[in-house]
């Protein structure tokens, strides 16, 4: 399985997926950082049946909360994952990649609300809690499947 | 009986898309008279130019490598440029390929993104990429691939396709080894080949009859398509160092545009970028890239902005076959970069970003630390021109409906691949009829 955290480390609570990357790993999890713009991801999980992405939302919801979406099932909520000021980001990746039959056989898209997105700052206490949460959540299922 | 009055309409994109950065179009008509357009540009202010002052020379890099996520090797090489110029630097001549070769990488990933991603869906009629991709995905593919094999330069040369993190004033932190260089070679090889072939594909679409008396602006150099040397020419008499920049050129603020217009004194707006290089420079292009653009009737001068998608892909095929001769030539530097002293001076440079020309110069005192930067973005500089080129194109639209005229304009705005992040350092189109 591949895990890809999403997102800019300098840039508070855009920086989850990066964060829960980094503690996987600390919990001897493979997981990796990317960082480069959002088409490369359709090459990053190119080979992987079983993929799991995690990127910062903006829902609306309440701060840390965490959703997750099976990408090959249901549609996916493009408005929510607009936290990139380039014109292609998660969002347009997958439904690129579903139009030219690139996605992996399962693909899941975990987001964690964000609050603040400021440049230079620390995650906010409420994503700060979201992440060891999803880490350890995927420590225990082990599993995109599995993850409810 | 009253006599007529003109319809008024606005035409509003209040958020234009498949551009980078945040902006808008405004287009007032009274009949079929324009009467106002202005490329609103609301992204804030990102006050580059202020926080670099007081930092040492040795962080600039770094720092100008974060205007922008799509051309941050142009900010890196204008940089460096400009102050190993201030400081009397000179490079080693592996240096300058590698630096070519970056360039190279640079131009690919933007190029592949903008021609296949971002402006053919508005040639092939549909709203977006993905929608297109349903229907053309070959050649949404073929995008990809080509984009890739530029991220795979950029990456090697700067450790991340991103925000490259290896440039240093003087050269490299580290440079490449002439094998770590070569495992590129069959990629680009096969690259080269599909950039040639979509030179083809994109001069097949239909383009809007539509040219313009631009006075086009680019670098030029006498042996080579330009990246990061020569002087500052144009079409119509400007032949200048680049230390001569702002006493041709000078920044107006206008009222509706968080990035400052550049215009050129005595002529106004101007244009810079592929269509501006190509004319320019089209003889110091490899034969492969003229003989393409021959074939696909792409003559000199071109002035019509729509088949800048098919110039693009011409840059494509000369950066392509630029990188395969950097990587014949190139031999490892003994160092990766030269001594950089701690003085006082002042130096510019200008370089060819993807999207056309952009100047740096710095000021630094006897510390090495910056006292005065200054940054004209390409995308500051084609601002007035797009503005130019859409009274215009809008005349001939007057009479279409207003949903035709938004399509037609976004298609316009994007001729210039405009990086508004860069310039104020995106676009809504709004349209008012009279």
């Amino acid at each position: 399985m591949l895990i890809l955290g999403c997102g800019n480390p300098d840039r508070s609570d855009d920086a989850a997926g990066i964060l829960v990357a980094r503690r996987l790993r600390e919990l001897g999890i493979p997981a990796e950082e990317f960082v480069g713009d959002a088409p490369g991801l359709i090459d990053a999980w190119s080979g992987w049946a079983d993929v799991i992405v995690v990127d910062a939302m903006k829902s609306g919801a309440s701060p840390g909360t965490i959703k997750t979406w099976t990408a090959r099932t249901s549609a996916f909520p493009a408005g929510q994952f607009r936290c990139s000021t380039h014109a292609f980001g998660v969002a347009e990746a997958i439904e690129l990649a579903r139009a030219i039959d690139r996605l992996p056989r399962n693909l899941v898209v975990v987001g964690i609300e964000g609050i603040r997105f400021e440049w230079g700052g620390l995650p906010s206490a409420e994503v700060a809690e979201a992440i060891e949460r999803l880490a350890q959540r995927i420590v225990k299922n082990g599993s995109a499947d599995e993850l409810p | 009986m009253s006599k007529a009055t003109p319809r008024i309409r606005t035409i509003k994109v209040p958020y234009l898309a498949r551009v980078e950065g945040e902006g808008g179009l405004f287009v007032k008509l009274k009949g079929d008279q324009v009467t106002d357009v202005k490329l609103k540009i609301f992204e804030p202010p990102r006050l580059f130019e202020a926080f670099l002052r007081g930092r040492h020379l040795t962080e600039i890099p770094d720092i100008v490598a974060r205007i922008c996520g799509i051309c941050p090797v142009a900010y890196q090489m204008s940089a460096v440029h400009a102050i190993e110029r201030a400081m009397g630097v000179t490079v080693d001549p592996a240096i300058r390929l590698l630096r070519r070769l970056f360039y190279c990488g640079e131009w690919i990933e933007s190029h592949a993104l903008h021609v296949f991603m971002l402006h053919a869906p508005d040639f092939l009629g549909y709203p977006d990429a993905i929608q297109m991709a349903r229907d053309h995905r070959a050649l949404v593919e073929q995008g990809l691939r080509l984009k890739k094999a530029g991220n795979r330069i950029v990456t090697l040369l700067g450790g991340r396709e991103i925000h490259p993190v290896s440039v240093a004033v003087g050269g490299f932190y580290r440079v490449p080894t002439e094998n770590e260089l070569a495992v590129l070679g069959d990629d680009l090889k096969r690259a080269l080949d599909e950039s040639v072939a979509a030179v083809r594909l994109v001069a097949a679409f239909e383009f809007p009859d539509f040219e313009q008396d631009y006075e086009f602006v680019a670098l030029s150099h006498p042996l080579e398509y330009p990246f990061n040397e020569g002087r500052l020419v144009s079409n119509k008499g400007l032949d200048i160092d680049v230390a001569d920049y702002e006493n041709h050129f000078a920044e107006r603020q206008v009222a509706h545009s968080n990035a400052l217009h550049s215009l050129l004194h005595g002529s106004g707006s101007y244009l810079v970028g592929p269509l501006a290089r190509f004319n320019l420079n089209f003889s110091r292009l490899p034969d492969v890239a003229q003989q393409v653009a021959r074939e696909c009737g792409l003559a000199v001068p071109c002035r019509n902005p729509f088949r800048s998608i098919v110039v693009r892909a011409v840059e494509m095929v000369f950066a392509f076959w630029e990188a395969l001769r950097v990587l014949r030539e190139y031999r490892q530097p003994a160092s990766s970069r030269a001594e950089v002293p701690d003085r006082a001076g002042a130096g510019c440079a200008a370089t060819e970003a993807p999207r056309g020309t952009l100047y740096h110069r710095y000021e630094i005192d006897d510390g090495g630390l910056v006292r005065l930067a200054k940054i004209v973005p390409p995308t500051s500089q084609n601002q007035k021109r797009i503005e130019d080129d859409l009274w215009r194109f809008v005349s001939q639209l007057a009479s279409r409906p207003n949903e035709e005229v938004t399509w037609k304009c976004e298609q316009a705005v994007r001729n210039y691949d405009p990086c508004i992040s860069c310039a104020t350092h995106f676009l809504q189109l709004h349209v008012e009829r009279e």
